[in-house]
């Protein structure tokens, strides 16, 4: 629909954007119009969620009919002002909007913001700002450059060093290699004066951790000197099998403000996918919790937040949802481990010929489906609740067989139907005896 | 230097080569010490911050995301709220949710030894090790609290008593596959025991009783404390057929 005027923004599978490496989610606004006064050709983008990130505004369509979202983003790049707050007697019945200029396609268009939800204009101009002066989509491709001339003065063996300082001999790879040191020394101590030194030389540091952590690791593997190092590597692997899955731009009560929750259960359906792959898609809730808030560092959510995030679920198309047992454990499944191909799988469970004639216990569905037997229970007794099944209570223990009275003709109880499974079944008998 | 021909020119070299060799692996070794150091004081800093800044930190999210990165590389764990007095008193604030999030991954990353079960005392010894720097103890009695915040989200984690000893069961029973290695190895007697499945399968004393009392309760095994040895049998008739274990009766 925009697509002449503006690139279409990559969205997840539960409607969240993709974001950029390096990409941050700052705020977000619901029922956002984007339009452009003195260009009738642009087009007019009627209500929609507006998320400003580090490097973009970004508009998705707010849920509507058609199934997949659009959306599309303005590049911060392409800002090139930004009209300050018109306050007048008139904007204080209106909706508050705010223009800003932008090029795009080699055009200078003035964008119009018209915001329809109750929302902060003030605090959201100044996070516009602010993102727009910060001008953090520099960083990724200034990055590229230095971050391979870095990995060189990492390795301890070269370039940029030996320019500077003429190497002789072994004095001089010596002489290096404490230069070396006193350096990340002094930036190390610089870097943690204070917050705001942290936060300018927060680049550097990340790189200087990363150069640690594989220098490490690699001494620890190729040296093993002893058990100190063998700690540290053991503790960082379990550090890593949590935090590798990071979720670099949480959402936060702060950035989507009345959004939370939706957009807090959209992220959460992007996330459960990996974990519930690996854990053969089903896993208990408290697991998630832990997972979930892991990837978010520092910005724990509450296990209210995370279990109202999953009653949402039902709200949105997507592919998992949340289930409760009698027993009171709630765990996330994904749908296709749903009820349907389990009742499949029972199904042709007991319609082989051993089965129909002796029928199978909740143990013998553990075995065959690979479930616990608790849970086995529980989906037998959901397929003959579902009238699958009958249930035989015996001295031999609770059996379910396949249920055959579905094709027992009421009118006529001694007709076998060609091919049914009450055919198969007198088969599987007769042949037993 | 110029190579010099003779069986003394070859020993000379071979003795520089020992030599540069003892050089390099002493340079190596201090490179490791100092990078090591380097590191300590890194994550005392970060772990410094984490607990300072906490709230300016979480205030800018480009920030945010650098210092998470920072703290995952070098294996700080970025939760480290003091428990505080009213925390203790009250039980708000991060404090509990922080222990929580902890419990569990200590929970998760012992998993594939116990079988999701581990004692109170095992469990606080863990996250007492995790919380070096915030150089503050976890009683058993902060871990009880922070899994009781846990509740909301269903029965999922809970403290059993086995003999005196108190523990924590993070595998729900519908989501427990030791009860199928203790069925898969009933199959062959049609019963085991608690030292069986201690012996076969390599489980702890606690983790056997409460896998093999939860299959009682569910009503999948039968106890037999008649047997001349004394131990307690458990039976399975639901893996083996009949005639299996009338035969094994007969032996």
């Amino acid at each position: 629909m925009a697509g002449n005027w503006l690139p279409a923004a990559q969205l997840t599978g539960s409607g969240r954007p993709v974001l950029e490496p390096g990409e941050v989610e700052c705020s977000l606004l619901s029922s956002v119009d984007l339009l452009s006064e003195e260009n009738p050709n642009f087009p007019h983008l009627k209500s929609g969620l507006l998320i400003l990130t580090t490097h973009r505004l970004i508009w998705v369509q707010e849920s509507s009919t058609t199934s997949p979202p659009t959306a599309v983003f303005i590049p911060l790049s392409a800002v090139t002002h930004i009209f300050s707050l018109k306050k007048s007697i008139k904007s204080m019945f209106a909706s508050p909007r705010f223009r800003f200029q932008a090029s795009l396609k080699g055009m200078m268009v003035v964008i119009t913001l018209i915001l329809r939800g109750k929302s902060d204009i003030d605090s959201f101009l100044e996070k516009f700002w602010e993102a727009w002066r910060r001008k953090a989509w520099e960083d990724g491709v200034v990055k590229s450059g230095p971050e391979v001339s870095g990995s060189g003065h990492g390795s301890g063996g070269d370039g940029g060093f030996a320019v500077r300082m003429p190497v002789v001999g072994v004095a001089g790879i010596l002489r290096k290699e404490q230069e070396m040191w006193e350096n990340t020394d002094k930036s190390l101590q610089d870097a943690f004066q204070d917050l705001n030194a942290l936060m300018g030389k927060a680049k550097e540091m990340v790189m200087l951790a990363e150069r640690m952590r594989t220098k490490l690791l690699s001494g620890s593997t190729s040296q093993a000197t002893g058990t100190n190092d063998e700690e540290i590597g053991t503790k960082e692997e379990m550090q890593e099998l949590l935090l590798s899955v990071g979720i670099v731009s949480p959402v936060t009560k702060e950035s989507a403000g009345a959004l939370y929750h939706q957009q807090l259960s959209r992220q959460l359906a992007d996330f459960v996918k990996i974990p519930l792959e690996r854990s053969g898609g089903m896993i208990n809730l408290i697991d998630i919790y832990c997972l979930f808030n892991r990837a978010r560092g520092t910005e724990l959510i509450s296990p209210d937040d995370l279990l109202r995030a999953c009653s949402l679920w039902e709200k949105f198309d997507v592919p998992v949802m949340l289930r409760k047992f009698d027993s009171d454990v709630m765990v996330i499944q994904s749908k296709s481990h749903s009820d349907d191909e389990v009742f499949t799988r029972i199904r042709s469970l007991v319609t082989t010929p051993d089965t129909l004639r002796a029928g199978i216990t909740a143990s013998d569905a553990a075995m065959t489906l690979g479930i616990a037997p608790a849970m086995a229970k529980e989906h037998l007794l959901a397929a003959e609740a579902k009238g699958l099944l009958c249930r035989d209570v015996s001295p031999d223990g609770f059996r379910f067989f396949v249920n055959l009275l579905q094709e027992i003709d009421a009118d006529d109880i001694f007709l076998v139907k060609e091919y049914g499974i009450y055919h198969t079944w007198i088969k599987a008998i007769s042949a037993a005896r | 230097m110029r190579r010099r021909p003779g069986i003394g020119g070859l020993q000379n070299a071979a003795a520089a080569r020992d030599q540069y060799r003892l050089l390099g692996e002493n340079v190596a070794k201090l490179r490791t010490d100092l990078m090591k150091e380097q590191l300590a004081t890194f994550r005392s800093q970060l772990e410094d911050f984490a607990r300072k800044h906490k709230n300016d930190i979480r205030k800018n999210p480009a920030f945010r995301a650098q210092f998470h990165e920072m703290c995952a590389k070098v294996g700080v764990d970025p939760l480290a709220s003091n428990k505080g007095f009213w925390a203790e008193l009250l039980g708000i604030g991060d404090f509990y949710y922080e222990l929580g999030v902890q419990i569990i991954e200590v929970c998760l990353a012992t998993r594939p030894h116990n079988g999701g079960l581990i004692s109170l005392d095992d469990l606080c010894k863990l996250l007492g090790q995790r919380r070096k720097a915030v150089r503050e103890t976890i009683s058993e009695d902060d871990c009880l609290r922070a899994i009781s915040k846990l509740k909301v989200l269903g029965s999922g984690y809970e403290v059993i008593t086995v003999g005196k000893r108190k523990l924590v069961r993070s595998v729900p029973t519908e989501l427990n596959k030791d009860h199928n290695e203790i069925l898969e190895l009933a199959q062959a007697q049609g019963f085991v025991t608690v030292d069986e499945v201690q012996r076969r399968l390599n489980w702890s004393s606690g983790r056997a009783t409460d896998a093999l009392e939860t299959l009682l309760e569910e009503g999948l095994a039968m106890i037999d404390d008649g047997h001349r040895d004394g131990r307690r049998r458990y039976w399975f008739p639901c893996v083996s057929s009949v005639s299996s274990y009338v035969g094994t009766d007969a032996l």
